[in-house]
């Protein structure tokens, strides 16, 4: 698998650092983001070749800072990846809804994750 | 040797000067030696997560004790430990696993479970709450045992990791919990056994029998929650109990299941002689969307109770141009509370305001429709919302008619 640039939108600073290390050990790049509004300008400004987001954010909440990446032409075709603490069947829907490709619910599975993540790089990249 | 006031005056200020600057000192160098603590911790920490963090996440069988310098300082043990609880509640499966099996290797899980020795009931209480992070099979018995602490808390919190560790033999005491309402708060139990999900139904379903009947609606109700199938025939069984505090919540959880087979014993129960149970399944019977028990629903806007005529209503009206129609027939029922009921439900469904927008309608039949249908929402006394349609309404057509109704049809003649 080729090693993609992957941008990690987690307020949780224990979460975020475990996640981030999970994806650099695959040896992929990660930039990283504690709020919906870091996220959108991380998007914009590096074009990842994923995303993975928490609908939990402070400022901007992940589903709207979702609708802002599909709205813009810049980063619609950036798949997501939602890795949320919102696990009700409504969140999950209105996640795919929205726009993401995958919806992962906390807690979660690390390999499980990485092969999702790995399905979703080899579909798009 | 005497001292003038002057001299005393004198050393009295030093003294407190005195006594003030070594409690600033104090201040200070604890202030000092707290965030010197606090810089070594978080420089330990940035060190020893990666490594922790690795482990959590790999999918390997080698022990965490590869991972880390060992022997661990007794500092860097508690950061460890530290490390391990932030990430467990991130995890569930054999990643979960991984984090119990730290602990466990570590001497972690063990020196928590010495905690439930603790004499402060604090001490035992933070014990118990980590061994549920953890996840430790070691700390089942323990735990079960610390279920008869004499703290309230420290029984809780020992239910909760019980709960969160999971497995019949962590399951099966919080089941026979619900027994002894004196000692456990009902409430907070069905939450830990909601949170244990599968493994709490493969119990429920074994003791249910067992159990007396407060037990039982605690049972149902968790069952309910969970909305698990396996429960349909019990919940069938249940519907028919002796005690009616049981049948009631039988009926309740068949509405949280929301099976459509439930439906014959749903009506059934719309018969039942305690007044509970004939709400609750009025209350489900919508749940499920049983267009058949629409008659019997109707029936039961004439109950002598309010909650069973107030449920049948809502279930009515989820049930569609049916239960719609059902209601609007209901108007003219002999009984005054089914027709109040009845009017309370059009309203809150918006009907009345459906047929107060008709009044203004090209269609001459939709008009007529509408104004017997005021006509008769007003003879049963009930004006509040057509009083305030004939003022607010968008369409100064509606209102002059709304208006010209409202002096026209006595209020409250039926």
């Amino acid at each position: 698998m080729k090693a993609a640039r992957v941008l990690l939108a987690e307020s949780d600073p224990v979460a975020r650092r475990f996640v981030a290390g999970l994806l650099r050990q695959q040896g992929h790049e990660v930039d990283e983001a504690a709020d919906g509004e870091a996220a959108l300008r991380a998007a914009r400004e590096r074009r990842p070749h994923l995303i993975v987001l928490e609908t939990v954010l402070p400022g901007r909440d992940g589903g709207e800072v979702l609708e802002a990446l599909k709205a813009d032409a810049a980063t619609r075709r950036i798949p997501v990846l939602v890795l949320s603490v919102r696990s009700r069947e409504e969140d999950v829907v209105r996640g795919l809804e929205i726009g993401a490709e995958d919806y992962v619910t906390k807690p979660f599975h690390t390999q499980e994750l990485l092969l999702r993540v790995r399905k979703i790089l080899a579909r798009t990249t | 040797m005497t001292y003038s006031d002057r001299e005393i005056l004198v050393l009295t200020i030093a003294v407190t000067v005195g006594v003030l600057a070594l409690i600033t000192l104090a201040i200070v160098l604890n202030k000092a030696w707290r965030e010197a603590r606090e810089a070594f911790d978080r420089r330990r920490r940035a060190a020893l997560e990666p490594e922790v963090f690795r482990y959590a996440g790999a999918a390997e069988a080698r022990s965490i004790r590869e991972y880390l310098p060992l022997p661990l300082t007794p500092r860097d043990r508690a950061i460890v430990e530290a490390i391990l609880l932030d990430v467990a509640g991130l995890l569930k499966g054999a990643s979960r696993e991984r984090i119990a099996t730290a602990c466990e290797a570590l001497g972690l899980a063990a020196e928590a479970i010495d905690g439930l020795g603790a004499r402060r009931w604090w001490r035992r209480a933070e014990a118990a709450e980590k061994l549920g992070v953890m996840g430790s099979k070691q700390a089942v018995e323990p735990l079960v045992a610390a279920l008869k602490d004499p703290s309230d808390e420290v029984r809780m919190r020992a239910a909760r990791a019980l709960g969160r560790i999971r497995g019949r033999t962590s399951i099966r005491p919080l089941v026979q919990a619900l027994s002894d309402p004196s000692r456990w708060s009902a409430i907070r139990l069905a939450e830990i056994l909601i949170g244990a999900g599968d493994d709490a139904v493969d119990e429920l379903l074994q003791a249910f029998d067992g159990l007396p009947a407060h037990a039982r609606v605690s049972a149902l109700d968790v069952l309910g929650r969970i909305r698990t199938p396996r429960a349909a025939d019990l919940l069938r069984r249940s519907i028919r109990d002796p005690d009616a505090d049981v049948r009631a919540r039988a009926a309740h959880a068949m509405g949280l299941l929301a099976d459509p087979g439930f439906a014959g014993a749903l009506m059934g129960a719309l018969a039942d002689e305690a007044w509970a149970v004939r709400a609750m399944a009025a209350k489900a019977i919508g749940r499920l969307g049983a267009q058949a028990a629409i008659p019997v629903l109707a029936e039961r806007m004439s109950d002598r109770e309010w909650w069973v005529r107030s449920n049948a209503g809502d279930a009515l009206r989820a049930l569609g141009p049916a239960g719609r129609e059902a209601l609007i027939r209901t108007l003219d029922a002999a009984d005054t509370y089914a027709r109040h009921q009845a009017v309370a439900q059009l309203e809150e469904g918006g009907i009345i305001d459906e047929y107060v927008a008709d009044l203004a309608s090209a269609d001459a039949a939709r008009r007529v429709a509408a104004i017997a249908f005021v006509e008769k929402v007003i003879a049963l006394g009930r004006v509040d919302r057509l009083s305030h349609q004939a003022v607010e309404h968008t369409q100064e057509g509606v209102r002059r008619k709304l208006l010209e109704i409202l002096k026209a049809v006595p209020e409250g003649a039926s």
